[in-house]
Formats: structure tokens, C-alpha cells, sequence
């Protein structure tokens, strides 16, 4: 059904342009004056680089425009002020973020428990005194380590009460073992208190520790780079759906970022598919994977495939459901990002204002916690 | 600025003093309403649109370099230093003389012809 009015902006939207994944471009440089207690102590030698430590590990795959200097925002412009989170919204024409970290992205991946857990409290005091104290308008994802989920409990038991926080944030790319192990329960049963939804992010460096051979064999980052998101997704939400979460955790709302679209459906369907045959693998769950699915998880559209194939794009999102579970994000200012007019040229025309208005704001809206 | 008129077809705008644009530099200026970019590469002028075919990037504020290429043997080359335009957004690139995208996908950044006449440059848009 064609949209009623013109719509040749996301401004001409009568909604609250959320974008659903957007980054600071934080390093170890912001985040260690920030880290307290005795894991002070131990990073004490990273506070140089001359000998000193950087925590978060390296896969070393070389990012061809970047390590080229191709891309100019990625490369040379780092967020460091609510000015500039605010000078990139304008870019994009969106009207709400929930700020997402840079290195963080890599902290499910650091080695030491105690000093991952230390570096998420470190973050999140960084977020909330450089940008969510500075701009009443700005909110952000609270970050948590999966290396300790009883220490990642605590955290979010300890930002729930701040207004400016609207989800958290869990670093997904590496995680071993995968989402659906039981000992990142109180991980879920804290979002689920806070009443905070849980974004699922990976990376393409992830895949050194969780597909080691694989990353090794590839040698590019382009080929880690279109497999390790969706890859990653796909493993942690078929453990989560095998092993029950969704079913134990009914109110928890989970949001799987940067990996496109049509892994989703695909997904889907192949389990729907064998779970009617395989049920005794999930005994769990009372009802086939795609309905817990429809109700409590969402995703978020950047880097969208297929935009230059006509109606490929529309066509996913309605084998998908993204009326309901699509989330616009950019990615902003990652060398990949997406801008949001790009998209809604993609869906004018294709579905009605109400759905557009969804996927630009309105799910977010209801999906993350603004308040 | 409007220096010569024609019946149909593109007008030609004064864009620079020639000794103004050395090898390697580069101007840009709005004709129009549309932006433009004019290159000096070795002494051969060109002009392409500042507006990435991609995502609407600043593609002509974007670095000016070689591409990689691979032998028989996949063994990596460089070449045509200083002929690749790449967007400063996502870094997809661009032959400076054609506008045509060097990966090879249907895109093509529009170009414009350049003309020197008394020492100074001209686009023709």
C-alpha cells in the first residue's frame, strides 16, 4: 500500500527518528582514567602505549579503507563531545540515538574476567559524565561484561535507575560459550528487572576467538566482515531459542545489531523447520522458535543488503516482519554506516506511513527505554 | 559566473586561474546548484559532481589515490597513483577521469568537460 503523503525525508515522518545503532568512537585512552578499584592497579602499564597494555585484543585483520585512509569520518574524526554525537544526528536527520561504544565492541573478547568487568563499569562512567550528564536529550546503552554475568547483574542493577540509560548493551562478537548457556541468566533476569532491552553487537574481530580457523584461512577483512556479524547472531539466537531463554525470560526484549537483513528470515524458517521434527532438542520451548521471535526480538537494519536489487529489500522485510521488529540504524560514524533517507527511499511506496513510521522510531521507541 | 551562452546544452562557468590549480590540487565550486570538483592529475584537468552516487557523500573532498590489483598469481599491485577518487564516507572509489566506480557495479559519478582558454579553467555544466 503506497504511502498517503509525500515522505521524501525522514523529516517528513510524524515520529521520533530513532537511530538504533549509533557509536562513539571511545578508546583505551578515554576509558582508563575512568577505571577504579584494584583493576586500577592492574592496567596501571596501559596507560602509555610504550610498553604499556592495551586490553582488548586484535583479530589484525586489516581494514582496507581504513588502514588506506580512504574513509575520512571513521578514521579522523573521533566523538568526543555531546556536540559532536549531535553534529552526526543532523547528518542522518534522526532526532534520537542510544549512544553504542567504539572499543568496547571488542570487550567480550578481553582475556582477563575481572578487567573486562572493570573496563564496562569504567565505560559506563565515561558515557554518563562526557555525554548523558552534558546533553539532556542524549541517551545510551549501558555496557556489560559476558565474561562475569553475576558481575554484569550488578551493573545493570546499578545504572537501572539512571533515566539517560535505555538499554544494555552486551558485547556478542566471541562470546564462548554461546548466549543460550544457562550462566547468563542473571544477565537476563537483570535486564528483565530493569525493564531494559538487550542489544546483541558483534564484530568483525570477533571472529578470531570464536572461528579462529575460519579468520585464519580468510587472511582479508572483507570476507570477516560480511560473515562474522550475521554468523555470530546465528549461533548465540539458535542457543538462546535451543536452551530456552526467551521462554524463561518472557520479558526480555532483545535486539540483534549490525548484521542486515536476510539472515533473519532464512533463520527462521530453517528452525521453525526443524523444530517440528527435532522438538526433543529444544524441550523448553512450547511453541515453534518463529513465534518467540515475533515477540521478543528485534533487529536493526544496518549495513541493508541488496539496495540496488529492485524490491529485494522491501520483499525481506516482509518475510521478516519488519513491521514490526525492524529497527532503522546507522552505524554512524563506522566506515560502513547507512544513511536514513537511503533506506526510506526503499520503503516509500512499498508500505503504508504507519509501518515506515515504525521502522524509523515508532519500535524503538516502545523497545528501548526512553524516558 | 556565466561567461558564454549556448542555444541548448551546458554553459560554461569560469572555475579558477589555471596557475591557481598546480598537479594535484583540486577546487570545488557550486555551479547551479550542483557542487563540483576540478582536479589537476598530471596536468590533465577534470570535473566531476560532489555528490557520491552511493549515499550522497562529499565524494570530490575524498583522497586522491592508486587501487590494488592482483596478477596471475594473486599477489597484490599497486597502480594509477593519484586516479582514484575515494569517497571520504564509505570509501568507495572512482576513476577520476571517467567518474565510472572501479569496483565495477553499474555506478558512475557524472563528469563534466574542462576547457582552458587564456590561462583560465572552465566547466562546461
Amino acid at each position: 500500500m503506497p504511502t498517503q503523503t509525500a515522505v521524501r525525508s525522514v523529516e517528513d515522518l510524524n515520529t521520533t527518528v530513532v537511530d538504533a545503532d549509533f557509536h562513539l568512537t571511545e578508546g583505551i585512552e578515554e576509558i582508563r582514567p575512568y577505571v577504579d578499584g584494584p583493576m586500577e592497579k592492574m592496567l596501571v602499564g596501559s596507560s602509555s602505549y610504550s610498553g604499556g597494555v592495551n586490553p582488548y585484543p586484535s583479530s589484525g585483520d586489516l581494514h582496507p579503507s581504513v588502514v588506506t585512509g580512504r574513509t575520512r569520518v571513521f578514521n579522523e574524526e573521533k566523538l568526543a563531545t555531546p556536540a559532536d554525537v549531535r553534529e552526526g544526528m543532523d547528518l542522518l536527520g534522526i532526532d534520537r540515538v542510544s549512544l553504542d561504544p567504539g572499543i568496547q565492541l571488542a570487550l567480550g573478547m578481553v582475556h582477563h574476567d575481572q578487567v573486562a568487568a572493570a573496563l564496562a563499569t569504567a565505560y559506563n562512567e565515561y558515557l554518563l559524565d562526557t555525554f548523558l550528564s552534558e546533553d539532556d536529550g542524549l541517551y545510551g546503552s549501558a555496557v556489560v561484561a559476558p565474561q562475569r554475568p553475576d558481575l554484569a547483574a550488578e551493573e545493570i542493577d546499578d545504572r537501572a535507575d539512571e533515566s539517560s540509560v535505555a538499554a544494555v548493551f552486551l558485547p556478542s562478537g566471541g562470546v564462548n560459550p554461546p548466549l543460550g548457556d544457562r550462566r547468563y541468566d542473571p544477565i537476563y533476569d537483570a535486564c528483565e528487572r530493569a525493564d531494559l532491552p538487550l542489544l546483541l553487537h558483534n564484530v568483525s574481530g570477533g571472529a578470531i576467538t570464536s572461528f579462529p580457523i575460519q579468520h585464519q584461512a580468510f587472511g582479508r577483512h572483507m570476507p570477516t566482515h560480511v560473515v562474522s556479524h550475521p554468523m555470530q547472531h546465528m549461533v548465540n539466537l539458535t542457543h538462546m531459542l535451543t536452551t530456552g531463554v526467551p521462554e524463561r525470560f518472557p520479558d526480555l526484549r532483545i535486539v540483534f545489531q549490525e548484521a542486515g537483513l536476510g539472515w533473519v528470515p532464512y533463520l527462521v524458517n530453517r528452525l521453525d523447520y526443524e523444530y517440528y521434527g527435532q522438538r526433543q532438542d529444544a524441550p523448553v520451548l512450547k511453541r515453534p522458535p518463529s513465534e518467540y521471535v515475533d515477540e521478543q526480538c528485534y533487529f536493526t537494519s544496518q549495513p541493508v543488503e541488496g539496495m540496488d536489487k529492485p524490491g529485494y529489500v522491501a520483499q525481506v522485510i516482509r518475510l521478516m516482519g519488519g513491521e514490526h521488529n525492524l529497527m532503522f540504524a546507522s552505524d554512524y560514524p563506522h566506515h560502513d554506516f547507512d544513511h536514513a533517507d537511503d533506506l526510506l527511499r526503499q520503503l516509500t511506496g512499498e508500505f503504508d506511513r504507519k509501518a515506515i513510521e515504525a521502522i524509523f522510531g515508532g519500535t524503538a521507541t516502545e523497545v528501548y527505554r526512553f524516558r | 559566473m556565466t561567461t558564454d551562452e549556448t542555444e541548448r546544452g551546458p554553459t560554461r562557468h569560469y572555475v579558477v586561474d589555471e596557475a591557481d590549480l598546480d598537479d594535484g590540487d583540486r577546487v570545488l565550486v557550486e555551479i547551479e546548484g550542483r557542487e563540483i570538483g576540478v582536479f589537476n592529475v598530471d596536468g590533465d584537468l577534470y570535473a566531476l559532481a560532489n555528490h557520491c552516487v552511493h549515499m550522497g557523500g562529499p565524494v570530490c573532498e575524498g583522497r586522491l589515490m592508486g587501487y590494488f590489483t592482483a596478477d596471475d598469481d594473486g599477489d597484490l599491485r599497486y597502480e594509477r597513483d593519484g586516479e582514484i577518487l575515494a569517497c571520504p564516507w564509505h570509501g568507495w572509489e572512482f576513476d577520476v577521469e571517467t567518474g565510472e566506480h572501479i569496483a565495477g557495479s553499474k555506478y558512475r559519478l557524472p563528469t563534466y568537460d574542462v576547457t582552458v582558454e587564456d590561462g583560465e579553467v572552465y566547466v562546461l555544466a
